[in-house]
Parts: structure tokens; C-alpha cells; sequence
């Protein structure tokens, strides 16, 4: 709808909307050349008519949300699956580091997860086939962990020359942690401890890594942890 | 006086202007349906101007012939007051909100499955609009079109090679036409019929408003076409009449005949997917089959 000023001989621009009351809208125009205003009232059948659109006379502030329209006019409230803040994400996946750092984590994913964010990796590729069961268990991971997580075991397909993911694949990858290098200087001093319990030293020192973000397991790092296994001869 | 001014007069001198900016926002949203559309390469209405004729049935089994052909499937169930398709595939669930839009149900064969049903909180609970449809229920349509529209345009279908959508009862007069005006390239329409005459007059109904719309239609699939036999398994003819007299008439292909079958209907109320190798399955193949070659000419 729009206002032409007699006067002038121009449309009149919009200027403003309020909401006077129930059901109606108040939307103001105004003409450029003269300045004078005109308000237009909207009956509750002209409301419905823009709401039933979809639109915001004026313009949107924020975009439009996914089936905004939708749920708006559902009478009883939407019922929705759990979606997760940016924040949330972020905490969620915290927590799944963690998990991954404690021995013993109980998330079927969560060893990928850091995998993958060691790796920095983008998108999942798709070279590999799915089986059902697979894809199935994939499903339910949140979505906005999905693609990584994908990527994970797609990758430890890859390595392992697998063409089919299966759940027995998906299980195989959320342990493999990848190769942690060892410098020189570590590994002489990992071959230092006692060899009855040197693979549960090695396994916890790489450990430590992994949780600080270290691709490598240095010198400096096994004299920082030397604590832990003091008396062990390293 | 200014009163007296010839308003044609001046409305020609005058440059329109959409400063409310309603308009941009309605070509907003179209432009949203067409690039989510866009991802899809064939778009199919599954419609009958009559109900109880079998449509839902008849999407989710074409859906899942598409989709064992090898195809990325997608079924969006239009039957906003009566969804059934999750229910028939065997998938329950709800929408979750992503940045990027809704996320669909994933079903059978990866299929991804949208609907009214997963607004809801139960089975039983009927869908109620507030706000415009409060005020009068001539507002019924112009809301139901939006939310078809966001349901095309707001749900991450992402690439596919088909989506097959489920139309509601009494299609003829107002959804195919939202539909097809949402979608120009819609690729047609498969019709649902059964043997009864009563059906088919109603049927024929649906199929000149459709074509008057410029919908094309892809053909006729027949159902309740006579019924399998649950002890022995023979298929018997009760209907006196079938679809042959309204395919002559209206020069539409007979996609297939599915016969009433215990199998099919178990399978259908309790989400089961019928075996590919069972007999309703074959006669969907071969329907999608020939859906496949009418399309030909527009490769995938």
C-alpha cells in the first residue's frame, strides 16, 4: 500500500511502524517534499493479512529464523529437537576433549573429535561407503559435531586402506590417536624406564601432549613430567 | 484544489518505491525457496483431488524405489493437517535449528523427511493455528502457502536428486497451484487414483486444474487395485471398472497398478519398510522406472 501526497505529487516514504494495539499496526508515512504525515491504522484482518505473509512492514532487523513463520502460528508451542548455542557447541565440545584426555571416556566419538581438531581438518569427503549401521550411529551424534566426527573416521578409513565404514571401523578410529613423534632426546630418555611399564609411561606421557596440543613429545616435556614417574630412571 | 488532480495523471509522473520494503522481502523469500530448490534436481508432487486414495502411501514407496535405485531422496509431506509420511517411513524425531535451517529427519536409504509431524508433540495432537486463522479462517490458505513456502525454503534438503512431496487431500484447488508457483521447474505431478468411478470424476478434476496451472503430469498410478490374497498370496479383481477409461481420456500414462495388500498395509502403519524383493516393492521399481524414462530428456 502506498500514499501519494496531492499536494506534491510524490509518494509519501515510509517512516515508521508501531503497534497501537491489539491486532492492528500503525505505519507512518510522511512526504518528502512538504513533510507532511499521514498514519495508517490496520483493522485486524489487514494485520492478519501481513503476519500471514511472513513479512515485517519496514524491513527486518534480524533475519528471518528457520520456519519462523511456522512455529509462530503453531497454537500449541513447537516441539523441537535440541539445538545448540555457538557457546554450547563450544562447551560440548570441551567436554568431549576432556573425555578424551581421561582414560577410559565414555563418548564412542570423542577420541576422533580431537583427532580431527588436531588435524584441523575441513569437510568429510565422501570417497568411503557407509553401511547402514554405521550411518545410523552417525546420525546421532549432534549435527553440529556430524561432519568433523565424519571426517574422522573417514580419514582413519583411508589410513587403514578400508573402503566400507562399519561400526566395528567407527569404534577402531575413536582409537586411533595417530602417531605422536618422539625427539631424540625423549626417546632416549623414554628407553630410560623400565620396560614393564614403559608403554604405560609412554602411553601417558603422549597423553599429557595430546592435552596441551603438542604434536610432539620433547625433552622438556619429559623432565616437566618427570614427577609423576620419579624413580623410574629417566 | 489538489482534491481535484487526476491521481492517473500523476501516478504516471511518479517513480514507485518500495520503502516499506514488503515487497523485497516477498522476493526475499522466493529467491530463499529457489536456491534451496535449486540443490535438487528433480522436484515430483505426489496428488489426488480425492482422499483416502492412497497418496502418503504411494510417496513413501515411491520415495524408497527412488532412493534403491541408487538416487538421494527426499520427501516433504505437505499434508499439513494430516501428516503421516514419518509415521509411514518409520522415522520420529523433531526439527532441530541450525544456522543453516531445519534440520530433516533422516529415514530409510538416507532419505531426508520433512513434515508437519515434527512440530508436533504426539501422534494425536492436531495441528491449531493461531494468530490470522484466530481472526477468520480465510486466512487459511495464504498461511498454509508460507508454510509450505518454509518448508521448502527453510529446511537444509542439501543436494538431491529427487524430492517427491506429499499433497494433501482436495489437492486440486490450491496446493499443486502453490506448489508449481514456487517452483517453476517442478518436474510434474503423479496422480493417485483408485479403480471407483466416484473417485475418478474427482480424480479428472484435479487433473484439468492441475494442467491449466501448467503443471505437467507424469501419470497415473492406480491403487486398490484389486488385492492380494493374504493366505495364498493370488491376486483377485473386486473393482468393476479401472483407470484405462480416464488414461485414454486424458492421455496420461498408467505408471502401475498396486493391489490392496496385508504386507504393504502392516508395513505402512507400523513404519516398516516392505523387502525390496516383495512384490510391491518390484511393481513400485517399475513405476519409478517409468518415471525415470518420461524425465529422460532432462538428465540428472
Amino acid at each position: 500500500m502506498k500514499f501519494v501526497c496531492m499536494k506534491c505529487e510524490a509518494f509519501m516514504g515510509f517512516e515508521s511502524v508501531q503497534v497501537p494495539g491489539e491486532q492492528s499496526l500503525g505505519v507512518t508515512f510522511g512526504c518528502p517534499q512538504c513533510g507532511a504525515k499521514i498514519a495508517m491504522v490496520t483493522n485486524p484482518g489487514e494485520t492478519a493479512m501481513v503476519n500471514a505473509l511472513g513479512v515485517k512492514i519496514g524491513g527486518r532487523v534480524t533475519p528471518a529464523e528457520p520456519m519462523e513463520l511456522t512455529r509462530q502460528t503453531l497454537k500449541e508451542e513447537p516441539v523441537l529437537a535440541k539445538s545448540y548455542t555457538p557457546v554450547e557447541q563450544q562447551k560440548i565440545l570441551e567436554t568431549e576433549m576432556t573425555k578424551t584426555k581421561a582414560s577410559g571416556g565414555t563418548c564412542p566419538f570423542s577420541g576422533m573429535i580431537a583427532q580431527m581438531q588436531g588435524e584441523g581438518s575441513t569437510q568429510p569427503t565422501g570417497q568411503v561407503k557407509w553401511s547402514p549401521a554405521a550411518r545410523e550411529r552417525i546420525e546421532r551424534v549432534p549435527s553440529f559435531m556430524r561432519p568433523m566426527i565424519e571426517m574422522g573416521v573417514e580419514s582413519y578409513a583411508r589410513k587403514m586402506g578400508l573402503s566400507d565404514i562399519t561400526p566395528e571401523v567407527m569404534d577402531a578410529s575413536k582409537n586411533d590417536q595417530g602417531e605422536m613423534a618422539w625427539a631424540d632426546g625423549a626417546i632416549a630418555r623414554l628407553d630410560n624406564i623400565p620396560s614393564f611399564i614403559r608403554p604405560m609411561a609412554k602411553k601417558e606421557i603422549e597423553r599429557i601432549a595430546r592435552e596441551r596440543g603438542q604434536t610432539q613429545v620433547s625433552d622438556a616435556l619429559m623432565e616437566e613430567t618427570k614427577s609423576k614417574f620419579i624413580g623410574m630412571g629417566y | 484544489m489538489t482534491a481535484e488532480k487526476d491521481l492517473k495523471t500523476i501516478l504516471k509522473k511518479i517513480q514507485f518505491s518500495d520503502d516499506a520494503k514488503v515487497m523485497a522481502q516477498l522476493v526475499d523469500q522466493s529467491l530463499a525457496v529457489k536456491v534451496r530448490m535449486g540443490a535438487i534436481k528433480r522436484k515430483i508432487v505426489v496428488m489426488s483431488g480425492k482422499g483416502g486414495v492412497g497418496k502418503s502411501m504411494t510417496t513413501a514407496n515411491l520415495s524408497l524405489a527412488f532412493a534403491r535405485a541408487g538416487h538421494r531422496v527426499g520427501v516433504l509431506d505437505v499434508d499439513l493437517n494430516g501428516p503421516c509420511i514419518p509415521k509411514m517411513l518409520g522415522v520420529s524425531g523433531r526439527f532441530e535449528l541450525t544456522p543453516e535451517g531445519a534440520l530433516p529427519l533422516i529415514g530409510p536409504h538416507r532419505m531426508k523427511i520433512a513434515s508437519m509431524a515434527l512440530f508436533l508433540s504426539s501422534e494425536a495432537a492436531p495441528v491449531r493455528w493461531k494468530g490470522p486463522m484466530e481472526l477468520s479462517p480465510v486466512w487459511l490458505g495464504l498461511m498454509e502457502m508460507n508454510v509450505i513456502r518454509e518448508f521448502m525454503a527453510d529446511v537444509v534438503w542439501g543436494e538431491l536428486d529427487y524430492l517427491l512431496v506429499d499433497l494433501p487431500p482436495g489437492a486440486a484447488a490450491d496446493k499443486p497451484p502453490v506448489i508449481a508457483g514456487f517452483l517453476p521447474e517442478l518436474d510434474g505431478a503423479v496422480v493417485v487414483t483408485t479403480p471407483s468411478e466416484v473417485t475418478k470424476i474427482v480424480v479428472k478434476k484435479s487433473i484439468h486444474y492441475a494442467r491449466d496451472m501448467g503443471i505437467r503430469m507424469l501419470g497415473l498410478v492406480e491403487n486398490m487395485s484389486g488385492a492380494h490374497c493374504p493366505s495364498c498370496g493370488a491376486e483377485v479383481h473386486f473393482a468393476v471398472g479401472d483407470s484405462n477409461d480416464i488414461v485414454n481420456e486424458l492421455g496420461l500414462p498408467l505408471l502401475g497398478r498396486i493391489p490392496c495388500d496385508r504386507s504393504l498395509s502392516e508395513a505402512c502403519d507400523r513404519g516398516q519398510v516392505l523387502a525390496p524383493d516383495h512384490p510391491i516393492s518390484r511393481r513400485f521399481d517399475e513405476i519409478v522406472k517409468k518415471i525415470e524414462t518420461i524425465l529422460l530428456p532432462k538428465s540428472i
